[in-house]
């Protein structure tokens, strides 16, 4: 099958394809994976050099589970956002009292918008990074989830295996240490008074 | 950019949220080649190489047995052959073979019977 025909195929769908030793599904299904699964780990560790790893190790294991994939069970990417969280948690454990390193923001992408606007948006990414490591992991993994990746609350509690009231009450904490962690910066990150 | 009514409902996180989500970090052309290379090898290994699952619980009778027959392609021609003769069992026109010559067909080639067992009976 062409590489290009598997663009509109869900993810499940390309797993039993990869699982029957489809090649192009495995290239299609890395394209569209891969970048969410390394985004993930990178909040949730902050450190880029890690998140690649986490997301390869993620990935990998999602390469192996093809063949004995529960279909109905879960969506692949929640199954992800699962194993992404439980294994960036075992290496902070393991590295606990380690330094976090910012060095890792990408560069803006060209055009998009003004030299200052870039500066105060990747101002504005590295010092949510920066609160968002001083959190506990799970007010980080539930605030990420529900307001970087964008999910709705059930199923964040699916991926955390939580009740939903678990997670309103996770977020509404990790909001309000958040707030608190970046009011002494509003004016620096130039979105108080540039109007 | 100016601070709207929802972000200051939200503490103003918003703006936040929103800058992290346009700079999230791209994976490097090194990653994809080497989830590329995880992919195309365990494609290569096949299925029955991948390493077990780890189980919280022991396996029960049921989920040994699966296994033993070879998994779910296995029980899904099981499941056929099944259906397929619980089929043959209710849709048979019954004017085709009555009670009485079905019953007498049990017994008119005995000797075949043992041949597809396979026995020297």
């Amino acid at each position: 099958m062409p590489f290009d025909a598997h663009d509109d195929v869900p993810d499940e769908a390309l797993l039993v394809l990869f699982a029957n030793g489809d090649s192009a599904a495995a290239r299609v299904l890395a394209l569209r994976l891969t970048p969410r699964v390394m985004a993930h780990a990178y909040r949730l560790l902050g450190n880029r050099a890690e998140a690649e790893d986490v997301a390869q190790e993620a990935m990998l294991r999602l390469w192996k589970q093809a063949g004995d994939w529960r279909h109905g069970e879960a969506k692949v990417t929640t199954w992800l956002y699962r194993v992404v969280a439980n294994l960036c948690i075992d290496r902070q454990r393991r590295a606990r009292g380690g330094s976090v390193t910012l060095d890792a923001i990408p560069e803006p992408a060209d055009g998009r918008a003004s030299a200052v606007e870039e500066m105060q948006e990747h101002a504005r990414a590295e010092a949510l990074q920066t609160a968002l490591n001083d959190l506990p992991e799970r007010q980080r993994q539930a605030v990420v989830l529900r307001h970087i990746e964008g999910l709705a609350n059930p199923e964040i509690a699916g991926i955390m295996e939580i009740t939903v009231e678990a997670v309103e009450s996770l977020t509404s904490r990790g909001k309000r240490a958040l707030s608190a962690a970046l009011a002494g910066r509003q004016e620096e990150l130039g979105y108080v008074d540039e109007r | 950019m100016s601070m709207s009514d929802k972000d200051q409902a939200d503490g103003g996180l918003d703006v936040f949220f929103e800058a992290a989500r346009g700079h999230a970090p791209i994976p490097s052309p090194d990653l994809l080649a080497r989830v590329f290379a995880d992919a195309e090898t365990t494609q290569q290994a096949g299925p029955s190489t991948a390493p077990a699952r780890v189980s919280a619980t022991p396996d029960g009778l049921a989920a040994r047995l699966y296994r033993l027959l070879g998994g779910w392609p296995a029980m899904a021609g099981l499941a056929t052959a099944a259906l397929t003769g619980i089929w043959i069992g209710t849709a048979l026109p019954e004017g085709l073979i009555g009670t009485a010559e079905a019953a007498y067909l049990v017994d008119i080639t005995p000797e075949m019977a043992f041949d597809l067992a396979g026995g020297d009976f």
